[in-house]
């Protein structure tokens, strides 16, 4: 079961993590 | 008859089910259809079909293109309302699975719209089949996850609608890199675009429709014991869908998430034009570029620590602060503005929008409270109809107020002043209906037939 919970967790979350990165980068522009 | 995969039957979690495995798959669906948000990234490419590096004479125009995510938020709003009550119905599993069938062949579609460059097959692909894709999957996990989580119900939707938010941070640089990918000289690589995430976003969508789970009619969560004397606006019986619709509290709320969405997405809809007309000269296209993406961040990050927090301060309260605190932003953004002070300009504006997530993610908990759990989802699916007309409200709202103004003469840097005054009279309105807010009177509660409770 935890090993399903953190497979599950990790094919959300780094996707999701992805996104939040590649959106800072952009953002950080703002502030140059 | 033996109960099919998809049925409720055969999503009902086995004793000691670790009931955290729900959110990612909500998250899954509602990361997949948060693609919508970042739909204007096609926007320039699909002008540009013919002509490749120029729009040619028999190009969509952008207006026509634009259409495209009209049509898909209003589906939205309209396929959320009509099978909200089907999705109560059949449970998570087979509505999310048709949402993902709809939201992945919504983009196959509109590829063969492409390919024969025929507008109407995007209208119908995206617009109609993907936003009935979008108006089911956002609801779908609602009501489970409530049922998971009766002891954190904020916290709970609110990880599912921060995926909504979340969505267009993945996919607003997957659909660049993959139109990257896919360019040829003969092509600007929309249509296999448009293929390769129709079958990226079903795949991912069928994580949730795999691991999703219902709890037994008489699942607790271990330890917790519903209290004796709930507080005073949280409900323990059930108000039916069609009942809430005769309650005051239904309107009452769908004026709350209207106004609060409309001081939100008029902002979010023109944030690139407006930062760079008031700070005329100082901020470049690449740092207007920047401020929506930070946008876009704290619209994610409040759907959960505001829907988070309503747990422990109550939704009244927690709509109460978005009202009063936004009020006072907005008053005070064109003093900002005039001063020159980009950074609390931009501090301002992302509590803003981290209300404006905060609202949406909050709204199924505050349902839940007035008309219990029996047909959260499909209540919530009615109140989106809000959302509908926020969508438009909004934009047209802060688009039309900034072109009288600078029709009338006023300098550009200051024609939004009015719009943020405007913006406060919105959330007023709000303030004072979620401050009407009253438990819902008793003889709109849930009766089984026969019984005299």
């Amino acid at each position: 079961m935890k090993i399903r919970l953190l497979v599950l967790w990790a094919a959300v979350g780094i996707p999701l993590l992805w996104g939040v990165m590649k959106t800072l980068e952009n953002a950080l522009k703002l502030f140059e | 008859m033996a109960a099919s995969f998809f049925d409720r039957e055969s999503t009902v979690a086995p004793p000691g089910y670790n009931r955290f495995l729900i959110p990612p798959a909500a998250l899954a669906v509602h990361l997949s259809i948060g693609q919508a948000y970042a739909f204007s990234t096609f926007n320039l490419p699909l002008t540009k079909l013919i002509g490749l590096s120029q729009s040619a004479p028999d190009d969509w125009e952008l207006t026509d293109v634009g259409w495209t995510f009209s049509i898909a938020i209003a589906i939205l709003g309209l396929s959320a309302a009509v099978f909200g009550k089907w999705v109560e119905r059949v449970g998570p599993r087979k509505s999310m699975f048709t949402s993902a069938l709809c939201f992945g062949s919504g983009f196959i579609v509109s590829a063969i719209g492409i390919h024969y460059h025929a507008i109407f097959l995007l209208y119908l692909g995206y617009g109609v089949l993907g936003g009935c894709g979008l108006g089911i999957g956002y609801i779908s996990p609602v009501s489970t996850l409530i049922k998971w989580f009766p002891d954190r119900p904020g916290m709970a939707t609110g990880m599912a609608i921060m995926g909504f938010g979340g969505g267009a941070l993945i996919a607003a640089p997957l659909s660049l890199m993959l139109m990257e990918h896919f360019r040829t000289a003969t092509s600007r690589g929309v249509l296999e675009t448009f293929v390769t995430m129709g079958v990226i976003y079903f795949l991912f969508m069928m994580i949730g429709v795999i691991s999703v789970r219902v709890p037994s009619a008489d699942w607790k969560p271990a330890g917790w014991t519903p209290k004796e004397k709930p507080k005073a606006m949280v409900t323990s019986a059930n108000v039916s869908v069609g009942e809430s619709w005769h309650t005051l509290q239904f309107w009452l709320l769908w004026v709350v998430l209207c106004m609060n969405v409309t001081a939100g997405i008029g902002v979010l809809s023109q944030a690139s034009p407006m930062i760079q007309e008031i700070f005329n000269g100082r901020v470049t296209a690449a740092a207007a570029a920047g401020f929506v993406g930070l946008l876009s961040i704290f619209n994610m990050a409040g759907r959960f620590v505001w829907a988070s927090t309503s747990d422990y301060l109550g939704r009244r309260n927690t709509y109460t602060v978005f009202f009063l605190l936004g009020i006072l932003l907005y008053l005070t953004i064109p003093t900002l503005g005039y001063k020159g002070s980009e950074p609390l300009f931009v501090a301002a504006f992302v509590v803003i929008i981290s209300m404006y997530g905060g609202g949406f993610a909050t709204i199924p908990a505050y349902l839940r409270d007035m008309f219990g759990t029996m047909n959260v989802g499909a209540i919530h699916g009615r109140l989106l109809t809000a959302w509908a007309v926020a969508g438009v409200l909004g934009p047209v709202l802060v688009n039309y107020i900034r072109k009288f103004q600078i029709d009338h003469g006023v300098p550009k840097a200051q024609a939004y002043s009015v719009t943020m005054y405007i913006m406060c009279a919105l959330l007023l309105i709000g303030l004072l209906c979620n401050l009407s807010m009253r438990p819902v009177k008793e003889r709109h509660f849930f009766r089984e037939p026969g019984s005299d409770k």
